[in-house]
């Protein structure tokens, strides 16, 4: 694999990694989860060597290149992720030094346009033993799961091969979350 | 900071909150935009957006001090201004997103990572047979039905940034969206009038 093919690798497996850690550092916030925000405090180490990792293969492959200095955007990108990713680890610090979220935080997770939510998979629910890739769940109702707990375990990021469980606690982002929970068999309030 | 103040601020913490997490999500998804098409009038709208974040960061600062009444609160307050910071922090990552296009020195590579990661940047065109036309956003509600989030619309010369719900789609709109791939391909086919129902079986 040439450096610039490796350099790309690493940025995309960055760009993702720093979207999934500001989701998951606010899950943490609003379900006051040390779990998660420690997961989050993980991410935050494998971006600081991915970023590291990237300026050594940009400053090699700066021999090969006709014009090195544009090279020097590709290491912004992963300094931006990484900045990114460390104000992701900055509001998961907040569970993680043990300072109780204010109340209105979890209103707040509510209201915003991308909302926060966490679904449990219930006995019957359409849900069960699909994959991820089956399901199609961003497209179809705009959730991306952001990881599935299963019994203490966490599944991070889950793939498209993961199989929904039964019991499975789904931690997702959404447009419209009612429409996961109705998957999942929970009982929806009807609005209006 | 005068020459804000005719610009109008949510008056109080949660509100505000409320808009600086939404603004800071638009900023980097136009920011990744104006990468990927190299739009500098989007990139200037990141930048301005910026500005407009630090303002609100400044106001959610303001009204958290005053809402402690005690110890407790303080300290639970301490954690909402921590995480105003982080907010302000991405919306500069983003600002400093949109400065490389401004700058013109964009590596290949930078768009090629845009475009394979989980989720990416699309361009949508709108035909006149599309089920999409003279609806408004709200009706179609494109975040849930089809999983992409519009983030401008391109309506002749002008842009449309952050349309709200009422913005009506009209013949020839190019949105710009955040997506998956299949989100996106899937909204393409019904702005291109090929698939005439939104619903999934």
């Amino acid at each position: 694999m040439s450096e610039l093919d490796e350099i790309r690798n690493c940025l995309v497996e960055m760009k993702d990694l720093s979207a999934l850690m500001v989701d998951l550092a606010f899950s943490s916030v609003l379900y006051n989860s040390e779990e998660i925000a420690e997961e989050v405090y993980l991410l935050e180490e494998k971006m600081d060597d991915l970023t590291l990792k990237v300026k050594k293969l940009a400053l090699r492959a700066a021999k090969s290149e006709e014009d090195p200095e544009s090279l020097l955007s590709i290491i912004d990108l992963a300094d931006i992720n990484e900045r990114i990713s460390d104000a992701a680890y900055a509001i998961a610090d907040i569970i993680l030094r043990d300072i109780e979220p204010h109340p209105i935080i979890r209103r707040i997770m509510e209201d915003t346009e991308e909302e926060l939510g966490r679904v449990t998979v219930r006995p019957g629910s359409v849900l069960i033993g699909k994959t991820l890739q089956q399901l199609k769940l961003p497209s179809k109702i705009g959730t991306r799961i952001l990881a599935i707990k299963r019994g203490t375990r966490y599944i991070y990021n889950p793939g498209k091969d993961d199989v929904i469980q039964e019991g499975d606690v789904l931690i997702a982002v959404s447009s419209d979350m009612d429409k996961l929970r109705k998957l999942a068999g929970e009982e929806v309030e009807e609005e209006e | 900071m005068e020459e804000w103040d005719e610009i109008e601020v949510p008056n109080n913490v949660k509100d505000i909150f409320v808009e600086m997490k939404n603004t800071a999500e638009l900023m980097v998804d136009l920011a990744y935009s104006s990468v990927l098409f190299q739009e500098k009038e989007i990139a200037e709208e990141v930048l301005e957006l910026e500005e407009y974040l630090d303002l609100l960061n400044y106001h959610l600062m303001v009204k958290a001090v005053l809402a402690a009444r005690s110890p407790k609160e303080a300290e639970q307050i301490t954690a909402i201004l921590q995480m105003g910071r982080a907010i302000d922090e991405i919306s500069n990552a983003a600002a400093d997103l949109a400065k490389m296009v401004l700058e013109e020195k964009l590596h290949p590579v930078v768009r090629d990572v845009i475009l394979e990661s989980e989720e990416t940047i699309g361009k949508v065109q709108v035909s006149p047979e599309s089920i999409l036309v003279g609806k408004t956003l709200e009706e179609l509600d494109l975040a849930t039905n089809t999983g992409v989030w519009v983030s401008a619309i391109r309506r002749g010369k002008r842009w449309i940034f952050d349309p709200d719900e009422d913005t009506k789609i009209m013949p020839g709109d190019i949105l710009i969206g955040r997506g998956t791939r299949t989100a996106l391909d899937y909204l393409k086919e019904i702005a291109r009038g090929i698939l005439k129902v939104m619903k999934h079986e």
